[in-house]
């Protein structure tokens, strides 16, 4: 055994270097209350993750007892979440809101990294008890996070609604766990996957357990009708968690629930050949269900977020939007939709914090996330108006930013699957999500300036920080080519065959 | 016939323990009335030796008591617990090998399960459930008072406690208390092994015990009688008893786990064996246990009491550390020594 | 009717019993002390499975520790007696039908399935060790990730709770 759990420790430097770093910060967080101290120490943990995935040699396989799958398709979303860390991270280092609490930033920090490693095991966990524990973990973090600055009121409210939210969601997936594990007595995912493979199981059962598991799923990446909790925490949480939680914590969610439905419920070795789509067991097509939540996701996100004025608020249900999106390139249940969805997500992550970016800097210098703090801001300062621009016409998905690569994917494998009538559903979300992204727009540009509203520079970093999410969403929408064929190779799930 | 061995053992050990209660009570105040330099109870019977019986008679025949806000059912429940769960952790103590009547070999134990000492943690943790109930279904601000400290005493304590026993069960690779026993044959006995296993354990149990000088929550001066404060006559009694019940078990507990149970050393070399040994070894875990107790007694009178403060920060800064670190360290010499 | 059945039915009804005191007593004192009877009931069922250890632990973390401080936390509480929790009842009626529904259908599969058992020879006189041993072997890294989300929960739990010192001078 020994030797068996020296072999998976190497594989599991990424997660590693984090938790040294977690503890790393708490025990500094005792002797210094330097927050660019540890917010630093904590980067470095990043850093160091992002560079032990990035040279794990390109083979599959699994750690600890099949606990965790290390293969091409972790480690794609392990970049993704670490990336979208390290840019929180930085963030962090700037916002004027977590500056307003003098206490507890070391603690902030460490809660980073553990939040970051939380993501990386569901990333890769499979096993549905370490699929629960690092759910858990990456739950617990956000809660946290999400009430940092308790002593502002929405804050608090915030944290306790997640909490509610997220206790009754996990409970209901560790009841769907226990459901199956009652069925095949098995909580490694292959061998589960076998035991259903073995045809003794009740189909009925076995759907009532995978609708319970797909709640915590459907919580994780708020896809509606689990999404109730999303814009009442966007608003409170502060802004870099939000934006943490938006793109990170999400891709987590779709890992998690991408391998759980590819390795669980589907053929490993059926299927495929010719299409590529996945054979699901049993016949159930849970497909179906996901298509339902994608268009319900969409649909509600994007018209609900027409009436927003917080910006946070109206990018909570932007959220919610691309969420519905991103899970439709999960029901083509295909090897194209699931590298459109990685496509997507590396997209979204430059584009979307490079929104909440923009809006917690307008936030800091003006003390407002209301729409009508944007009013004349093209003028008053146009480097912010110019970037935000480019970045909501990215979300929305108009060439040539890079939302538009990330969408064109998504509909092609759906064409792929023919099912076009999802295509006809996102295409017409996407125009409805062009009117409120363009309200902003037309607030920055096309009205004046509140009396008072003063002109304000940018200082040398948050240019940098800008640029810096900028330039990636202007180079992806015109060369994708590196980006999708890594997304194309890294596909491979472990334990199935290609 | 199993079973009625084990009801003839229970109703001798509960009896023997009562008995020994009783006594302890008589041996604590004439042990202080002599650090005291006074004579203490000595009229009825000789040199008052059927003082604990009148104690007895006394507290049955006094008035039952019952402050008009109190919760009643609680109020009647509280001591129930508290003397139930001081009896029933007795049930696993081995206090000898085995004895053989009539061809029949009998274990001089009542309950052996495997996961002994766990049951021992587990039903030291539920001990709070007296205190916490008496000190709130009382609705007196003392008892209150004396219940809410107990309680937070008692959590704190309880997980130094529980920490110190696992260098003994790491030694002893068992969670069964009579293979532990079995483990510190000669004078190979915890104490020798677990020195700061021993320490920490033993003050712990004081602690657990509410005795001096942790006993925070009936301190006189503060809080008149901390959480039963408001009983008197019968449920007074059993608290009473309790309490002294928890200092006898808790004796037993460090015997058994740290001073070698029923062990006598050189016992094999003197040529004892058969039924005069195991007899003998009961003796000797009854010697250990009283001597124990004795030493419960002396502190008691001889040591001033803790702030409450200085207690807490007793249990979590010093004694929560000194527990693990004595983990690590027993762990670090099986793996070098073997 | 074995004995053991008769065992399983007494805990059982422990169970639901004070579960359903739990959920729908007015005095939250009730509920915390009913609750006590519902973790006992529980550790009951781990007995009858043959899982002792995690019978005794029931016990040792829920009803010894985690139970008890809860019922401090009540009895800080100011008043705790005469505060009614306000839980009105709204819709009633599309509650009990949507309950009701779901217990149906939930009751109804589970009674249709046929779930995978264990043959009763396979229990171990105690599992313990073998518990042990399996958390230092198969299952080391989830006993690994529980110990850092505890870890975690512990630093929220203080970060949440801890005044903020210089906040309360400047006020």
């Amino acid at each position: 055994m020994l030797p068996h759990i020296l072999e998976s420790a190497k594989l599991f430097y990424p997660e590693l270097a984090l938790t040294i770093a977690f503890c790393f910060v708490i025990l500094a967080g005792l002797v210094t209350r330097n927050r660019i101290f540890t917010g630093l120490a904590g980067m470095a943990g990043v850093l160091a993750a992002l560079y032990f995935v990035s040279v794990q040699a390109p083979v599959d396989g699994t750690a600890f007892s099949d606990m965790l799958a290390v293969d091409g398709f972790s480690r794609f979303f392990k970049i993704v979440i670490l990336a979208a860390t390290f840019i929180v991270q930085l963030f962090s280092l700037q916002s004027a809101e977590l500056k307003s609490r003098a206490m507890g930033t070391a603690e902030y920090n460490a809660l980073l990294t553990a939040l970051a490693l939380g993501m990386c095991l569901m990333a890769g966990a499979s096993n549905m008890l370490m699929m629960y524990l690092a759910l858990e973990l990456t739950s617990i973090t956000s809660y946290l996070l999400a009430g940092y600055t308790r002593e502002a009121e929405d804050s608090a409210e915030a944290a306790l609604k997640y909490v509610i939210y997220g206790a009754v969601a996990s409970g209901m997936m560790l009841y769907g766990i226990s459901i199956v594990y009652g069925l095949t007595g098995a909580l490694d995912i292959y061998s589960v996957n076998q035991a259903l493979g073995s045809g003794q199981v009740n189909l009925w059962t076995l759907i009532l357990a995978g609708i319970l598991i797909t709640v915590g799923f459907g919580y994780k990446i708020s896809a509606v009708p689990f999404h109730f909790w999303t814009p009442d925490v966007y608003e409170g949480a502060p802004v870099t968690i939000t934006a943490l939680l938006s793109v990170a914590s999400k891709a987590a969610g779709f890992a998690m629930m991408i391998r759980f439905f590819r390795v669980t419920f589907a053929d490993l070795i059926m299927g495929g050949q010719e299409t590529g789509a996945w054979a699901m067991l049993g016949g159930f097509e849970w497909n179906e269900v996901l298509a339902v939540l994608a268009v319900l996701s969409m649909t509600l996100g994007n018209l609900v977020a027409l009436w927003q004025n917080n910006l946070k608020r109206l990018l909570a249900y932007s959220s919610i939007a691309h969420a519905g999106y991103m899970l439709l390139g999960v029901v083509t249940m295909s090897p194209e939709g699931v590298s459109a969805v990685m496509i997507y997500f590396v997209v979204y992550l430059f584009m979307n914090l490079g929104a909440f970016y923009v809006v917690m800097l307008v936030a800091d210098k003006t003390g407002s996330e209301e729409m009508s703090a944007y009013a004349g801001l093209g003028q008053r300062s146009p480097f912010i108006g110019v970037a935000m621009t480019i970045f909501l016409l990215s979300l929305t998905g108009i060439p040539p930013t890079a939302g538009f690569v990330g969408k064109l994917y998504i509909f092609s494998a759906l064409i792929g699957a023919k099912m076009i009538g999802l295509v006809v559903i996102g295409a017409l979300n996407s125009v409805v999500s062009l009117y409120y992204y363009v309200r902003i727009l037309k607030n920055m540009f096309l009205k004046d300036a509140a009396p008072g509203g003063a002109v304000f520079g940018l200082s040398v970093p948050e240019v940098a920080m800008l640029l810096l999410l900028l330039v990636p969403t202007l180079l992806l929408g015109l060369y994708f080519g590196p980006l999708v064929e890594y997304a194309q190779a890294s596909v491979s799930i472990f334990g199935i065959p290609r | 016939m199993e079973t009625l061995i084990d009801i003839v053992k229970i109703v001798t050990v509960m009896g023997i323990l009562l008995g020994v209660v009783a006594y302890v009570v008589l041996l604590e105040r004439r042990v202080a009335a002599a650090i005291q330099n006074r004579i203490g109870p000595n009229r009825v019977g000789w040199q008052g030796l059927l003082q604990p019986l009148a104690d007895v008679v006394k507290l049955v025949m006094k008035e039952d008591i019952v402050p008009r806000n109190a919760h009643r059912f609680l109020h009647d429940l509280a001591p129930i617990i508290s003397i139930s769960i001081a009896m029933t952790t007795f049930a696993v103590i081995p206090f000898g090998d085995s004895i053989t009547l009539f061809g029949r070999t009998i274990k001089l134990q009542i309950a052996d399960i495997n996961i002994g000492v766990l049951y021992i943690l587990a039903m030291t943790s539920l001990g709070v459930y007296g205190v916490t109930l008496s000190g709130w279904s009382s609705n007196s601000k003392y008892s209150l008072l004396g219940g809410l400290r107990s309680s937070a005493q008692m959590l704190s304590y309880e997980i130094s406690m529980g920490l110190a026993v696992i260098g003994v069960i790491m030694i002893a690779g068992s969670l069964r208390l009579d293979r532990i026993v079995e483990m510190q044959s000669g004078w190979m006995w915890n104490i020798v092994l677990q020195p700061i296993g021993f320490i920490t354990f033993t003050v712990a149990a004081f602690a657990e015990t509410n005795r001096h000088p942790f006993d925070l929550p009936e301190a006189e001066p503060e809080l008149v009688g901390g959480y039963h404060t408001e009983y008197s006559g019968l449920k007074f009694g059993l608290f009473f008893l309790a309490e002294y019940s928890n200092m006898v078990v808790a004796s037993a507990l460090i015997t058994t786990l740290f001073l070698g149970g029923w062990q006598i050393p050189y016992a094999a070399e003197m040529g004892l064996s058969g039924n005069l040994l195991s007899v003998l070894q009961v003796g000797a875990f009854c010697a250990k246990v009283l001597l124990l107790v004795l030493f419960f007694i002396i502190v008691r009178w001889t040591i001033p009491r803790f702030r409450y403060d200085q207690l807490m920060s007793l249990g979590w800064k010093v004694m929560l550390p000194l527990a693990i670190l004595n983990i690590l360290a027993t762990g670090l010499a099986i793996l070098l020594i073997g | 009717m074995t004995l053991i059945d008769v065992i399983f039915w007494f805990f059982a009804a422990v169970t639901l019993g004070s579960a359903a005191v739990v959920v729908f007593s007015r005095n939250i004192i009730y509920s915390a002390f009913a609750l006590l009877f519902t973790f006992f009931g529980v550790a009951g069922f781990y007995v009858l499975l043959g899982a002792d250890f995690i019978a005794i632990t029931q016990l040792l973390i829920y009803v010894g520790g985690i139970l008890v401080l809860l019922v401090f936390g009540v009895m800080l509480t100011n008043k705790v007696v005469s505060v009614d929790i306000k839980s009105g009842t709204l819709n009633a009626g599309v509650a009990m039908v949507v309950v009701s529904l779901t217990a149906g259908t939930i009751a109804g599969i589970f009674y249709a399935t046929e779930w995978k058992t264990a043959p009763a020879e396979m229990l171990q006189p105690t599992t313990a060790g073998e518990l042990g041993t399996m958390m230092m072997t198969s299952y080391l890294l989830p006993f690994e990730v529980a110990s850092v989300v505890l870890l975690v929960a512990l630093i929220g739990a203080a970060m949440v709770s801890r005044r903020d010192r210089s906040k309360q001078e400047a006020a």
